[in-house]
């Protein structure tokens, strides 16, 4: 039976961890390749590492710790942050990632998910989807969440899986970063609507919101600060997990 | 002592980077060296063969034949009698047909057809970690294995392979074959070097006892 699969994701400015809440108010968490180290050998199902800046001065620096990850782990790595072409996505392959993770690009230039996966394939093409409500409007959001779009969720969840996304990074602005559970309604509006496999994001703070996420049909559930403060460690959340029948890798 | 030598494909399709690293790991301090194979010449002197594969399974054989590796490393794992492990598509041009698009012949080492899944409201690709049936042990793959998680990520299956060859199933829907085997050459839908230990001793495996 395929598990459900626990994603501690790294959020990354100056080879460091970071966390914002709804995208503001940074803070240092801890260092890279010693926390992806301790999640790869503590039970985590994969690994992902966001380049949150995404300022071209720093990229050199962002793929060192790329490198350094991919080096000390032997699960999945999925890499997104500061992608704008073909290049890009090449570049952080070589570099360790396994896959991808396209965000501000796709919406601005959809043909590159496209292109990407006729070349590298759909398995390894992430699309990250940043969805804010406005009235009872799920829209994008793009540029680390500085700038709203007038494509709709749901509608775009469909598109890039057309044009050959192999899997969706959804996280909902509304929710992330405030510990109050995941945006189920979002996640269950997309999953209703695409069959490639989503990633739940943004909002874990207990452990009944990894519970909550699965029972939106998303097949990964990412968090963050819940796993760098050490507030949960990844068995706990997968002992209970299992306790509650869902399945999960033990190792 | 003659160090042996492992054999890495380098196909073009997908990155070597992650098996690279986990055969290195496990090869450290043993009589063995990896070599990266970019060309027929490269072949000279290797023991063992390992093609890791991703994407589309008519990329990876075009790829095979531009760079005209295609004959020899049937040769070698037909003939021959090398130790040959394939990962995902690698594990896939096995078969006597792929049909992505359109029919495309295979190795047709191992009889069957890679097909897509097709089920109304599956999630597709099958990505993440699931369990593996032992069926019919063998030196490489032993009943230690069974029932262990691996990670998968694929569209397409192996379908209508004989029993004899199959090693393990997993279920995704339905039973398909996640490790195949005849003779010396060994087939695995997963990709061990993306599975923490279970994949690391699977490599080892391979390596010290096919």
């Amino acid at each position: 039976m395929l598990k459900v699969r626990i994603i501690p994701c790294l959020d990354i400015i100056k080879n460091k961890v970071v966390k914002g809440i709804n995208f503001k108010n940074i803070r240092t968490l801890g260092d890279p390749v010693t926390l992806a180290k301790k999640y790869s050998d503590t039970g985590a199902d994969e690994i992902c590492m966001l380049d949150i800046t995404a300022s071209h001065e720093k990229r050199k620096t962002f793929l060192k710790t790329v490198e350094a990850i991919a080096k000390v782990i032997d699960i999945p790595l999925t890499v997104g942050g500061g992608i704008s072409d073909i290049k890009d996505i090449t570049t952080l392959l070589n570099a360790g990632a396994d896959k991808v993770s396209i965000n501000t690009t796709a919406v601005l230039k959809p043909k590159l998910i496209k292109l990407a996966s006729i070349k590298h394939g759909s398995q390894c093409i992430v699309v990250a989807i940043d969805g804010k409500r406005f009235g009872k409007q799920m829209l994008i959001m793009i540029k680390g969440g500085r700038e709203k779009t007038n494509k709709n969720v749901v509608s775009w969840a469909k598109i890039v899986q057309n044009l050959g996304a192999g899997e969706l990074l959804v996280t909902s602005m509304d929710t992330d970063g405030i510990q109050t559970g995941y945006d189920q309604e979002m996640l269950r509006a997309i999953n209703k609507e695409v069959s490639i496999p989503v990633i739940a994001s943004g909002g874990v703070g207990e452990l009944r919101h990894f519970k909550e996420g699965y029972q939106t049909k998303s097949t990964g559930l990412l968090a963050a600060s819940v796993f760098h403060t050490s507030k949960f460690s990844i068995q706990q959340v997968k002992k209970y997990l299992e306790k509650e029948g869902i399945p999960v890798r033990i190792s | 002592m003659k160090k042996k030598v492992i054999g890495l494909i380098d196909s073009g399709s997908g990155n070597i980077g992650s098996i690279k690293k986990a055969i290195l790991k496990t090869v450290k301090y043993k009589p063995f060296t990896l070599k990266i194979i970019n060309s027929k010449k490269d072949f000279k002197d290797v023991n063992k063969i390992i093609l890791p594969g991703q994407g589309a399974f008519a990329t990876l054989i075009d790829n095979l034949h531009k760079k005209n590796l295609y004959k020899e490393l049937l040769r070698l794992i037909s003939e021959l009698s090398i130790p040959y492990l394939g990962i995902c598509v690698g594990m896939q041009i096995l078969a006597t047909y792929g049909h992505e698009n359109k029919k495309i012949k295979g190795l047709d080492i191992i009889g069957g057809d890679i097909v897509k899944f097709k089920k109304k409201n599956l999630i597709i690709p099958h990505m993440g970690w699931n369990n593996i049936h032992i069926k019919k042990p063998n030196k490489v793959f032993d009943n230690a294995l069974d029932q262990k998680d691996v990670y998968f990520v694929h569209s397409f299956y192996f379908k209508s392979v004989e029993k004899k060859y199959i090693t393990a199933t997993t279920k995704y829907h339905h039973n398909f074959p996640s490790i195949v085997n005849k003779d010396n050459i060994y087939g695995v839908q997963f990709h061990p070097e993306k599975s923490h230990l279970v994949g690391m001793n699977i490599i080892k495996n391979f390596i010290f006892k096919a």
